[in-house]
This record gives C-alpha cells, structure tokens and sequence, in this order.
C-alpha cells in the first residue's frame, strides 16, 4: 500500500491563489448575461485607458519632482523642526486614501479653508476640486512624502568617505550633485516612480470620490461601476482583464527593476555636506521646504481638526463601524501572515533544501503579482461562484477580510521571507539531523526569530486593511459598514464636521498599527 | 616638515591634544589601540575637524586657516575611496581636476601613474569590476597624481589580507622614494611597516605617546601595550 504524500502547505496556498484569480475570472467570462466582444467596448475603453495613464503619469511626475527636492533639502540642511517635517512625511506616509479625500475636500473643497481664505481676502470666484485638481492633489499628497522619504533614506546611506572627499576636491555644488546625489537618485528613481505609477494607476477611492463624473474614471473606478451600477459582467471581466495584464507587466517590470544587492553600507553619515553653504541653494531649499510644508501641513493639519467634533459622532453606529473595521482587520492579517509563511517556507525550502532556485523566485513573486489583481474583478468573480453555494448577503463578511488579506500578503512576505532563510541557514542542518520538520521546526526553529517580524506583518497588515476603502464600496450598506464606508458616506452627504472626526480614528489607529510595526520590525536588528 | 603643536579637540566623551613633528620626506607609520585618536589626527590634518587651540603648518605654511581643497594634503580611507559610477581614469583624475575636464597632458599623466601602481590597462574599468587591493591602488594613483606633498592614509590596506598588505607597503615605500612626498599612514599591525618606515608614533587616549625610531617603539617600554592594542581588536 502506498501512502499518500501530502503537498507542502506553500504549494496548496500557491494553487489555491492561482485558482481563486482563474476561478474568478472563468466565472465572470462564462455568466449568462454572456461577454459582449472587446470591440462593441473599445471606444468607453479607450477613454478610461487614456485617463487612467494621464492622471497617473501627471501625479507621478509631481510626486516625484515635489519629493526629490524635498528629499535633498531635507539632506543639505539642519534646522529646527526638521524632526517635525519627517514625522510629518512619515504620517501622510500611513494615510488611508478615503481620509486623503476628506483632507482634499476640507482643505479645497466648496467651502474648505482656502475658499474661506480666498473670500476673507474679497475673492469670490468659485472654483472646482473635481476632476483632474483634486485627484492630482490627492495622489501628489499621499506619494511625495514616500517619494521624499525613500529617497533621503538613499542619500543618508552615502559614505562619509565619500563626503570627506568631496570637501578635499573642493567639489563646487553642481559637482557634489553629479558624484554624490545623482548616482542615488539614479539608482532609486525608477524603481519608485514605477511603483507611484503603479499605485495611482490603481487608483480607486480618490478618483471615485473627487474624479466628478463618468468620463474621469480609471479602470479600477470602471470595473466598480459596471459591477454596482449596471451589473454587467462580461464588460467587467474585460476591463479587469485588461488591467490585470497591464499591472502585471508592469509588476514584473519593478521586480526586476528591484531586484538588486541591497546597499553593503548602512552607517548614516551624519557629516556637513559642502554644498550647504551654497546661497542659491539655501534660497532654493528655503523655498522647497517652504512650498512643501504649506502643501501638505493644511491637509494633515485638517484631519487633526476632527478633534473637535469628536463628542458629537461617538454613537452607536461609529462603535459598530470601529468593531466591523478591527474585526474585518483581525481576520485579513491573519490571511495575509497565513499565507504569506505558508509560500516564504515554500521558497525557503526550494531554495535551500531543494536547491532549485527557479521555483523558488516563483513563490518570490507570487505575493507581488497580487498587487497587480484588480479587487473588484476578482470580487466579483467570487461573488459569482460564492452565489451558487450560498447567501449573497453575507458574502460580504467572508470577501473583505479574503481580498483585503490577499492585498496585504506582499507587505507580510516581506517581513516574514528573510529571517525565515537566515534561521535555515543557520540551524537547518542542526534541524535535520535532529529529524525536526513541519509544524515542530517551525515552533523550535524558526519561532524564536521569527515571531517579531511575524507580529510586525500582522500589524502592517491590519493598518493597510483597516484603512482601506476599497470593495466595501460594493458591500457597505444597513448590514456592513466599516470606518472608511461611513467616512465615505459622511462626505456624500457634505457633513464634513462628522467626517473629520471619523477620519481621525481611521488615521490615529492606521498610525498606531504602522508604527507598532515599525518598532517590532527594527526591535532586535 | 611638519609641525603640529598642542592641537585640541574637544567632544563630550573624548578630547584630543596632539604635538608632533614629522621631517619632510619620511614616512610615519602611526599606531595604537582603536578609538585612541589615529584617524581623527590625520582628518585634522586634512581639514576634516578644526582644533580649538595649537598650530598646524606643513613647511612653515599655516594650514589652519584653510579649507581641506586648499591644503598642500590628499588623503586616502580604508574603504569608499572611490566612486562607483565612474571609471578609473576619471577616479584618478578627481585628484587634478573636480570638473573631469582634463587635457591630454593629464591623461597621459594618469595612465603612467596606474602603471607605476601596477594598473596598467585598468583605466576603462569601474570600481565595482576590481578586487579590493586593485581599489587601493587606484586611490594612491590619485593621491601620488595630485602632485600634494603631504599624503595621509587612514588604514589603507587593512582590509586586504597579510601578504597583499605587506606588497602594497612596499608599494607606498616604492613611490616616496621616487618623488618628494611625505607620508603619514595609519596602521593596525606595526611589523607590516617596522622596516620602511623612518618613524613610528604611538597614539593613544587622544595624545601622542611616544614618537621615534620603529625599532625603538617596537623594542622599548611600550611593548607590551602595543601587544595589547594590536590583539584589541
């Protein structure tokens, strides 16, 4: 008698994640409704394709011009509440989109503060956040503080050999730009600019929100509206198709892009650069720092007003909405940590045991092609196959913490994957010859290192999930609301006092779960 | 020759008072125990930190009031001496001209200064395509190349393994012997540089402790410490 040997849990998990997007797609191409041809679409395509790629090339080119300047200010000079600026960044950094929306609404809205200001200074003429203004402002908002922050990280990582030299050649301020910071910014710039390229050609709540109308759509809004509006299925499954193609691509393209030895040297250098005596560059990055802080100061500072509406909204609505969000949170982490050291075991133990890299770099990849997986496409393909087993009414409560744990396994993945090769590494051999293997390695081996960045995933994940207003657009209703839907649904109905107040949980608890992540990430290094 | 005279430094956990003087056209091998203050004498030399106090000059030329670029000094680091995008030749060239804008004259220079450090045909490659003893040799082609009369290395070759290290002293030996230059190098193991150099300083706790022949140093009172700073580390 033979004995069935089972598959490794990464393999199942792998093939369980390939059937789910197949699975989901399948159903949404074969419902009876039946596909209509990509032609009888191709004129609405094009258009939202051509938004799509506009917006997104427009607000990559402003984030990253806004936050390299930004970045090298913040690198040539010491001043007082520099310390403020960076945590400032590292904030807008952690904000969920939805709250970036009220913060655009608040600050340039109909009756927002620079409307004020501009009445209080006799000026009258009324102007519109709609359209191409408000998402650009929003998208610029939430990526040139991330543009600005990776980017300092880069130049703070050059030697102070490097700077010592600079000051024994006598580098003027265009040679220090051209030896020192341009080689890093060469290095880290087309990595980030695909990954915010990425990121608001995705763009779903803010160009829902404050796109203004059908003809400003991106596809992520598209598949959205033919889902909940006109329930066309078979227009859904092409754009979501179209769009899985070109993410997918252009994931591909940043993990090769990425995929470089990480940087030998880590001590900062903490040295006076030479070109800070500069005048011009000091007019310069006065102004930078200037521009940028009145950008992005008055939309983090109008979250902060929530404040003072916060008595008002605490009701029983708002603590349901709180314990919905943290639960639908609790179980998408668990997803993501689930599934994220099911597959970085799988890809150890192709890597080191099995000595097949290929395969390995497979199960690498697998949790950033889920970043490429439009939500609402594979939703609604679930959605479909979930209908004809079950009731539609509470496959809200099983989706969102699914698709929001399978968007946060590429965030848990990268906690989780390096200290599980090191501790192979280190004690596999030991393990082996001990016959330790399974669940039994993994809790004598691997838990000791691996529980902090096992728990910092789990955190990460939880802010990005509880944030996040995504499907809940389609679920949110009388039976499921989360912080975000009633944050959405409080700006629908112009009551911005209650809004920011809501806006501030969502933010103070997304910051919290960040910054609890990032402590345990760096506890221990 | 080289004077520097009570030169001090002052940090919240550390202060430095140096005096020393050194014959134009010796090479000085300066030793002692880690964090004892080797490199911070020779960054002050190079105009990296500014004493408070005290003289420096260098063939009666006050150094002090100059930027490191002005000084009559070119330095070389144990590591990042060089800079990742460009080639060797434009490495080198660094040393005669920030800008890179240099006359075939300059060329040829560079290209006799890589053969004379044994490098000939390199000046196409970049840094990331070389060991880490060729890396040194570009980074002492550049300090011989720049035509300064006072060249500090900080623990030049103490990453390269002991026999690389030994060839690579005798290179410097080599090269001062050629041309008028004075040398103060930094070092980890003093028998590397007994026999070459003419002079061997103790630093340690920020002072200089003793100053004199190699052998002396080596064979005198401060032996034993010595030992101890070597085997430190």
């Amino acid at each position: 008698m033979t004995t069935l040997k089972l598959p490794h849990p990464g393999s199942l998990v792998a093939f369980a994640i390939l059937a789910l997007v197949a699975g989901g797609f399948i159903a949404l191409l074969t419902f009876d409704g039946g596909a209509p041809s990509l032609f009888s679409i191709s004129p609405y395509l094009g258009r939202v394709l051509a938004f799509s790629i506009a917006q997104a090339a427009l607000s990559t080119l402003l984030s990253l011009a806004l936050g390299v300047a930004l970045a090298l200010a913040l690198a040539r000079r010491s001043f007082m509440g520099r310390e403020i600026v960076l945590a400032l960044l590292s904030t807008t950094m952690v904000m969920p989109t939805i709250v970036a929306v009220f913060a655009v609404f608040a600050v340039y809205g109909r009756s927002g503060w620079l409307a004020e200001l501009l009445a209080f200074l006799g000026w009258r003429e009324s102007f519109s956040v709609f359209g191409y203004p408000g998402i650009l402002i929003a998208h610029v908002f939430l990526n040139a503080p991330f543009v600005a922050r990776i980017t300092l990280d880069g130049l703070t990582r050059i030697p102070a050999e490097h700077w010592r030299l600079a000051m024994a050649f006598g580098f003027t301020p265009a040679q220090v730009f051209r030896h020192l910071d341009w080689p890093v910014l060469r290095a880290e710039l087309a990595g980030i600019a695909g990954l915010v390229f990425l990121m608001c050609f995705k763009s779903f709540a803010i160009v829902l929100a404050l796109g203004g109308g059908p003809s400003r759509s991106t596809l992520e809004v598209a598949i959205y509206e033919a889902l909940k509006i006109d329930l066309d299925f078979g227009r859904v499954a092409w754009l979501a198709l179209i769009q899985l193609a070109i993410c997918l691509s252009m994931t591909v393209l940043l993990h090769w892009a990425f995929a470089r030895p990480p940087a030998g040297h880590t001590i900062r250098s903490l040295i006076r650069r030479p070109d800070a005596k500069d005048r011009t560059l000091k007019v310069f990055d006065a102004v930078i720092l200037g521009a940028g802080t009145l950008f992005i100061a008055p939309l983090a500072l109008s979250v902060l007003m929530g404040l003072r509406s916060m008595i008002g909204i605490l009701d029983r609505d708002l603590l349901r909405a709180f314990a919905t969000s943290i639960g639908i949170a609790l179980a998408a982490a668990t997803v993501a940590c689930l599934l994220a050291l099911a597959l970085a075991s799988a890809a150890r133990r192709q890597r080191l045991v099995l000595r097949s890299p290929r395969i390995a770099a497979f199960y690498d990849f697998l949790p950033d092609t889920l970043l490429a997986v439009p939500p609402f496409a594979l939703t609604a393909g679930l959605f479909l196959l979930i209908q004809r087993f079950g009731d539609p009414a509470t496959a809200g409560f099983v989706l969102l913490p699914l698709i929001n744990g399978l968007a946060a396994v590429p965030f848990a993945y990268r906690y989780i994957a390096p200290h599980l090769l090191t501790t192979e590494e280190r004690y596999g051999r030991v393990a082996a010859s001990l016959g330790l293997t399974g669940l039994a390695k993994l809790a004598i081996m691997d838990w000791p290192a691996l529980k902090r960045p096992l728990a910092a995933g789990f955190a990460l994940a939880m802010a990005l999930s509880f944030g996040d207003f995504g499907i809940i657009a389609l679920f949110g209703g009388t039976e499921l609301v989360t912080l975000p839907y009633l944050l959405y649904e409080r700006l629908g109905a112009y009551r911005l006092d209650e809004a920011s107040a809501v806006g501030l949980v969502i933010l103070l608890v997304a910051f919290l779960l960040a910054r609890v992540s990032g402590r345990l990430s760096h506890a221990g290094d | 020759m080289l004077v520097i005279d009570h030169c001090r430094l002052t940090w919240p956990d550390f202060v430095a008072d140096y005096s020393l003087k050194v014959q134009a056209g010796r090479l000085c091998a300066i030793i002692g125990p880690s964090g004892g203050g080797k490199t911070t004498l020779l960054h002050m030399i190079a105009g990296f930190e500014k004493p408070e106090s005290g003289t420096l000059t260098f063939n009666g030329q006050d150094l002090l009031p100059l930027e490191p670029a002005k000084r009559p000094v070119s330095i070389v680091f144990q590591d990042h001496n060089l800079f990742p995008h460009l080639t060797v030749t434009q490495n080198v060239g660094l040393g005669l001209r920030p800008s890179l804008r240099l006359t075939d004259e300059e060329t040829i220079l560079i290209e006799e200064t890589l053969d004379a450090v044994g490098l000939r045909g390199f000046g196409a490659r970049r840094p990331g395509e070389m060991s880490g003893g060729q890396r040194q040799r570009v980074a002492l082609a550049r300090a011989l190349v720049s035509g300064r009369p006072l060249i500090l290395l900080d623990e030049p070759f103490s990453s390269l393994d002991p026999g690389l290290r030994r060839d690579m002293i005798l290179l410097v030996d080599s090269m001062r012997r050629k041309r008028p230059v004075t040398i103060l190098m930094t070092i980890h193991t003093p028998e590397d540089a007994a026999d070459v150099a003419d002079q061997m300083v103790f630093v340690a706790d920020g002072k200089v402790v003793a100053s004199d022949e190699p052998s002396r140093i080596l064979g005198g009172s401060l032996a034993a410490r010595i030992a101890a700073a070597v085997s430190d580390t």
